[in-house]
């Protein structure tokens, strides 16, 4: 957490609009890399990146179905993401509010 | 995570040089990006319910009005076959229009979303399939264009209300479900207006309800 107690790892503008993204899905579905893209507005190489560091925390899952050009990589928020966008949003409910802005 | 390769490395990391990771990120300037990001995902993920309402409830007053206008007095009657062909043109369209619709907002969703798709397709493909193997066993068994008539108005009409029905069973939704015991009862009372009559009920009933559905939807999904 940074000094604000607010998650590193999601607290970057483009990680931020990746997990809001993602936890607009119904529970159990998942979105294709390039239907990500489309709503992150993101260069795929800088989406990948940014999808590595969520991987790496746990807060999101992508899987690969099919070979070749019909191949489809799709990402999903996990449940430890889920908890994680959650406790983000209450800080910065909190933060917001002992600011005097919320 | 390459969209082609499906991993997280290769082509595309270059770009990882030119990420401000560091970014500093106020706290307002973090819940505008929430609310944004948010809402874009939202009405670009939601299939608008709206339009395929507004293209279905058209549809049926169109295309069963018209029969209904064909119909009305025959005496005998001998059934809509030249204007069945351009309604059921009419309802390909629609529907055709309305999974347009529906595609649009769902492409790119996988897993549970995409199964209940498919299911649902399904079950509208054997629910139809079923209706004109009942209309051929009418035949077969010597019914008069009259029972005939009365059945083609109103299959389509019940197969509907029970896929209606079906799918507020598997995602609760009171709004799909009212409307789907709705067509039942439609298609179960409008069989008593005859062959000709019918249509006509059909036609102001089911699509008037499809209609009134496309007005309160966005109500419906907000509450």
């Amino acid at each position: 957490m940074n000094e604000d107690g607010l998650d590193p790892v999601i607290h970057t503008p483009a990680r931020l609009r990746i997990m809001v993204s993602l936890a607009a899905l119904p529970d159990g579905d998942d979105l294709s890399f390039t239907r990500l893209q489309d709503l992150i507005g993101l260069t795929p190489g800088n989406l990948i990146t940014h999808l590595r560091k969520l991987e790496d925390a746990g807060y999101v899952t992508t899987s690969r179905n099919g070979t070749g050009v019909t191949a489809r990589t799709s990402v999903a928020l996990t449940h430890t993401g889920q908890a994680a966008l959650e406790r983000y949003t209450a800080v910065l409910r909190q933060l917001l509010d002992s600011a005097g802005q919320g | 995570m390459n969209e082609q390769a499906g991993t997280t490395s290769g082509a595309g990391m270059d770009d990882a040089a030119s990420i401000a990771d560091g970014t500093p990120l106020g706290i307002t300037e973090a819940a505008a990006i929430m609310r944004e990001a948010g809402e874009k995902a939202r009405s670009g993920l939601r299939v608008s319910h709206r339009t395929t309402f507004t293209i279905w409830g058209l549809g049926l007053l169109i295309g069963y009005g018209a029969i209904w206008l064909a119909v009305r007095g025959q005496r005998p009657f001998h059934g809509p076959d030249p204007a069945a062909f351009a309604v059921a043109a009419l309802l390909a369209t629609a529907s055709v229009m309305a999974g347009i619709e529906d595609a649009r907002a769902e492409s790119g969703v996988g897993g549970l979303s995409a199964l209940r798709r498919r299911v649902a397709f399904a079950s509208v493909v054997i629910g139809l399939a079923g209706m004109f193997a009942v209309e051929g066993a009418l035949v077969h068994a010597g019914a008069g264009r009259p029972v005939i008539g009365v059945f083609e108005a109103s299959a389509p009409i019940f197969v509907a209300g029970l896929f209606y029905l079906t799918r507020s069973m598997t995602r609760p939704d009171w709004a799909v479900a009212g409307l789907g015991l709705w067509l039942v009862i439609v298609a179960a009372v409008g069989g008593f207006a005859g062959p000709a009559g019918a249509w006509g009920v059909d036609a102001l009933a089911a699509g008037l309800a499809y209609l009134l559905m496309a007005v309160i939807d966005p109500w419906v999904r907000r509450s």
